[in-house]
C-alpha cells in the first residue's frame, strides 16, 4: 500500500487502469457503435465515476484508489474485465504506472495480441495465462517496457531514425543519455525517452463522461394524456432513483412527449432536487394540457386513440449537479414568494419553460450583452459579471429599448451615399438620414462616433468588429447604431 | 449638470409637508384617490417622496392595503391619484424609459412587476430608473393568449406593463379591468388602452451631451403630457430628465424655474439654435 500512495518508485506515474476492447472503431467517434462504447464506460464506471474514453474501446482510470477498495491492483482488474465481459463484450485490463505503460499493459494481456501494425511483436510478459489482465508492479515500468519496439512510442520519423543508429527497443532508448537525446532530437526527443523510461509527462485528465440517466416509456397501444401522467409517477420514481443512486440532482428536467401522429412536445421544468416524483407527474400532466389545448377526441373514449394518443414519454435530467441537499433559508426563501413562483410556473405550463424569464444584469460592452435572461427557476448564474470594468462600453445612460435581434438600418450622408467607417475608424461624411427598420427616413440632428470595438478576435466564431455611433434622429430619439462589415444596425433605442 | 441634478435630488430628499407635489392634485373625489390622500395626511409627506429615499430598506413599502403603489416623484405630480392608483389602467405612449419608469419606485419598494410583450425591454434602463431587475417576471412574446397571460402575472405581480399585439378590443379590456378591480394590481398598457383613466405620452425632447460628431447621450430633457379622464381632463405637462446622467428620471427643474434652456449646456444649445436658423 505504501508504494501505491507514493506514485510509484523513480518518477514514475500515478497507477492506472487502462481497459481495452479489441475490435472498435478507432477513428469514427461518431458514429453509433462509437456510442455504444458509453454501454463499457458505464460498467467501468461502477467501480470508479471518473472514466476517460481515450478513443472507442479504450478508456482509463486512476487505479490506486479503487484497487484499495477492491482488494488491490490484481483483483481490481480482473473484476473490471469480468464486469465488461459479462456484457458481453471481449475486455483486456492492464494496471501499469501511467496512461502509455497501461495501455501495452491492457494490449499484452490480450492472448492473441494481433492485428494492428503498432501491435508490440514480442510482449515483456508472457500475458495475463488465461485471465484476461496484466499488471505491472509499481517500479516495473522500465523494466515491462524495455522489450517493445521503438514504434509502439514514437512516430514513424523518429523511429526509423532511431533504427538506423541501432537503437530498436525502448530499452535501448531508455538507457541513452538524456542530455544527448535533448541535444540530437530536442524536445519531441526527450518526452519520447521520458515514457520509454517509465515516466508521463502528461497527467491523467479524468472526466465525468455523461451517462445516459433519462427514463422513458412507451406506450402500444397510444394512450391519452391522463394515463400518461399517471404513468409518468412511476417514470419519476425511476428516475429519481437513478439520480439518487450517483449522489446526483438535477437543475432542471426535460419531459419529451411524442404522439402517435408524430408530433414532439419538449418543456424543461425546474427540479432543483426538490420535486418528488408526484410533482414531476404534476408537471407532465400540465405539459400534456398544454400541449393539446382542444383536442375535439380527448373524452370520446379509445376509438380515436390513433390521433391524438401519445406513444413515448421521457424524461431527461438536465444540468447534473452533485447532490448536496438544499438548506432553505430559515425566515423562508424570501426572494421569490409562493405567489410568484405558482403563477411563473402557470405560465410556464402555458407558453413553456424558458418563455418566462427573470433578468440577471450582467457583464458586456453592448447593452444586449448587459442583461441575461434566466429562465424562470433556473439557477441565475451571469457568465460574466456585471461588476467588472468593460472597457469600450457603450457610456451611461443605458437604452431603454434593446433590440433582441439588432434592426437592419441604412444611414446615408448629405450627398445620399452610405456612411461607411475606414480601418481607421474615420468616417467618410458626416451621417445625414438613417432608416430604422421598415420606417421611413428620419433626419439625424446629433451624431456621435465612431466607437471601434474589436471583441474576442481570438475566437473566430464569436469575434466581432464593428464601429459603434450614437445618433439623434428629428424626432427626438436616440438610437444606438453600429457599423458591421460594412452593414449598418441599430442595436438599441434611447426612447 | 451634475450638480443640478444632485440639487434635484437634494430637494426631493427633504421634501417638506406643503411641497408635496400631489397635495393640490387630489381633487377628483373618486374613493380611491381620497383614501390615497388620508393615508398621506397620516404619513405627513407623500408616499412616493419615501419610497424614493428607501429604495433599498422598505420591503414592506408596498402594503397589500395601500390604495396607490408610489412612483417616482418626478412622475407624481403628473398621476392625479399622485402614484399608481390600484385597480387602474395607465397608458403610456410610445416611451419605453417612461413605462420603466413608472414601476420603478414600486419595484424598488418590493413590488414584484411582470412584463408581457415587450422582447426589447432595455433591463438595464429599468435597474437605472430604481427598478430591481431580481423582481422583475418577463414573458417576451405572450403569444395570441396575452390576455390569459396578463391575468395570470396579475395574480403575482402588482404592476404588469403589457405590450398588446394588436389594439385590445373592449371585451379583451373590460375583462383585464375586471382583474385588475378584483386584485387590486396596476396595468401599464405600452400603448393604446381605450378609456384608461390616466395617458402619459412625450411631448417634446431633448438629447444633452452629443453635439455633431462628438460627445455622448448623456441626459434628455423631455416634456411628459397626462392626459385622461377626471382629474387630468385638462392635460398636465412636466418637463423631466428622461433620464437624467446617472440614468434615473428626475424632474428638470430648469424648466420649473422658468428658465428655459437647453440642458445640454451652451454648446448643445448653440448647435440647436444654429440648426433652427438652417
Amino acid at each position: 500500500m505504501k508504494a501505491a500512495l507514493k506514485t510509484g518508485s523513480a518518477g514514475e506515474p500515478a497507477r492506472t487502469l487502462a481497459v481495452w476492447c479489441p475490435g472498435w472503431p478507432e477513428e469514427d467517434t461518431g458514429s453509433a457503435e462509437a456510442r455504444a462504447f458509453g454501454q463499457v464506460v458505464t460498467v467501468v464506471e461502477d467501480f470508479c465515476p471518473e472514466v476517460e474514453v481515450l478513443r472507442p474501446g479504450l478508456c482509463l482510470l486512476g487505479a490506486r484508489g479503487p484497487a484499495r477498495y477492491f482488494g488491490g491492483e490484481d483483483a481490481l482488474a480482473q473484476k473490471v474485465a469480468g464486469a465488461v465481459a459479462a456484457r458481453g463484450f471481449t475486455c483486456h485490463t492492464g494496471v501499469a504506472g501511467g496512461q502509455f505503460a497501461a495501455c501495452l499493459a491492457a494490449r499484452a494481456a490480450c492472448p492473441g495480441s494481433s492485428g494492428r501494425p503498432g501491435e508490440p511483436g514480442e510482449p515483456g510478459e508472457p500475458g495475463g495465462s488465461g485471465a484476461s489482465s496484466v499488471v505491472v508492479p509499481p517500479g516495473g515500468n522500465r523494466q515491462f517496457l524495455a522489450a517493445y519496439p521503438m514504434h509502439v512510442l514514437a512516430g514513424p520519423a523518429l523511429a526509423s531514425q532511431l533504427a538506423r543508429l541501432g537503437i530498436k527497443t525502448l530499452g535501448d532508448f531508455a538507457a541513452l543519455p538524456a542530455r544527448d537525446v535533448a541535444s540530437r532530437f530536442g524536445a519531441e526527443g526527450t518526452a519520447a525517452q521520458r515514457v520509454a523510461r517509465g515516466q508521463e509527462p502528461r497527467r491523467l485528465a479524468a472526466a465525468t463522461p455523461r451517462a445516459d440517466l433519462s427514463a422513458a416509456l412507451e406506450f402500444d397501444p397510444p394512450v391519452h394524456a391522463e394515463p400518461a401522467a399517471f404513468a409518468a409517477k412511476g417514470l419519476a420514481e425511476q428516475l429519481l432513483a437513478g439520480l439518487a443512486a450517483r449522489g446526483l440532482s438535477c437543475v432542471r428536467v426535460r419531459v419529451e412527449v411524442t404522439g402517435a401522429d408524430g408530433r414532439e412536445s419538449t418543456r424543461l421544468w425546474r427540479h432543483d432536487g426538490l420535486l418528488s416524483a408526484l410533482a414531476v407527474a404534476q408537471r407532465v400532466r400540465w405539459q400534456l394540457d398544454g400541449w393539446h389545448p382542444a383536442q375535439a377526441g380527448r373524452d370520446s373514449g379509445p376509438a380515436d386513440e390513433g390521433s391524438g394518443g401519445i406513444t413515448m414519454l421521457r424524461l431527461v435530467p438536465d444540468q447534473l449537479v452533485p447532490d448536496e441537499g438544499r438548506q432553505l433559508g430559515l425566515w423562508g426563501d424570501d426572494l421569490v414568494s409562493g405567489r410568484v413562483e405558482r403563477a411563473a410556473v402557470r405560465l410556464q405550463a402555458m407558453l413553456g419553460h424558458e418563455s418566462v424569464a427573470h433578468p440577471l444584469l450582467a457583464g458586456g460592452r453592448g447593452p444586449s450583452e448587459q442583461v441575461v435572461l434566466v429562465p424562470f427557476g433556473d439557477v441565475r448564474d451571469a457568465r460574466f459579471p456585471a461588476d467588472r470594468p468593460w472597457p469600450a462600453r457603450v457610456p451611461p445612460p443605458a437604452p431603454a429599448t434593446v433590440y433582441p435581434v439588432p434592426l437592419a438600418a441604412r444611414v446615408i450622408d448629405a450627398a445620399g451615399a452610405p456612411v461607411t467607417v475606414t480601418g481607421r475608424a474615420v468616417v467618410s461624411a458626416p451621417p445625414d438620414a438613417l432608416m430604422a427598420g421598415d420606417s421611413p427616413w428620419l433626419a439625424i440632428t446629433a451624431w456621435a462616433g465612431p466607437w471601434p470595438v474589436t471583441e474576442r478576435w481570438w475566437d473566430e466564431r464569436n469575434a466581432t468588429r464593428r464601429a459603434r455611433f450614437q445618433l439623434v434622429t428629428e424626432d427626438g430619439i436616440a438610437w444606438l447604431a453600429a457599423l458591421e462589415r460594412g452593414r449598418w444596425q441599430i442595436e438599441a433605442r434611447y426612447d | 449638470m451634475r450638480e443640478k441634478i444632485s440639487q434635484v435630488m437634494g430637494i426631493f430628499e427633504e421634501l417638506p409637508g406643503d411641497a408635496a407635489p400631489v397635495g393640490d392634485v387630489v381633487a377628483a373625489g373618486n374613493a380611491v384617490s381620497t383614501k390615497a390622500t388620508e393615508h398621506r395626511r397620516v404619513d405627513g409627506f407623500p408616499r412616493a417622496a419615501g419610497v424614493f429615499r428607501g429604495a433599498g430598506f422598505s420591503k414592506d413599502a408596498v402594503v397589500a392595503g395601500d390604495a396607490v403603489l408610489p412612483v417616482l416623484p418626478a412622475l407624481a405630480e403628473l398621476l392625479p391619484a399622485g402614484g399608481l392608483a390600484r385597480g387602474s389602467v395607465v397608458a403610456v405612449d410610445r416611451s419605453g424609459l417612461l413605462c420603466l419608469a413608472l414601476v420603478a419606485a414600486a419595484s424598488a419598494a418590493g413590488a414584484w412587476c411582470g412584463v408581457a410583450g415587450i422582447p426589447d425591454l432595455g433591463v438595464a434602463a429599468a435597474a437605472a430608473t430604481g427598478a430591481e431587475p431580481a423582481r422583475l417576471l418577463l414573458v417576451a412574446r405572450p403569444g395570441p393568449s396575452w390576455p390569459q397571460v396578463v391575468a395570470s402575472m396579475l395574480e403575482a405581480c402588482e404592476v404588469v406593463v403589457v405590450r398588446p399585439p394588436a389594439r385590445p378590443s373592449a371585451q379583451i379590456r373590460r375583462r383585464l379591468e375586471g382583474v385588475l378591480r378584483r386584485g387590486g394590481g396596476v396595468l401599464v398598457a405600452a400603448g393604446e388602452w381605450e378609456g384608461a383613466p390616466v395617458r402619459l405620452r412625450v411631448d417634446r425632447r431633448a438629447w444633452a451631451g452629443i453635439g455633431d460628431g462628438y460627445g455622448s447621450l448623456r441626459a434628455c430633457r423631455a416634456e411628459v403630457v397626462a392626459e385622461g379622464r377626471g382629474a387630468v381632463a385638462r392635460p398636465r405637462r412636466r418637463w423631466l430628465w428622461l433620464p437624467a446622467p446617472d440614468g434615473t428620471v428626475a424632474p428638470d427643474e430648469t424648466a420649473a424655474a422658468g428658465r428655459a434652456g437647453f440642458p445640454g449646456g451652451v454648446a448643445a444649445a448653440a448647435k440647436a439654435s444654429l440648426r433652427a436658423a438652417r
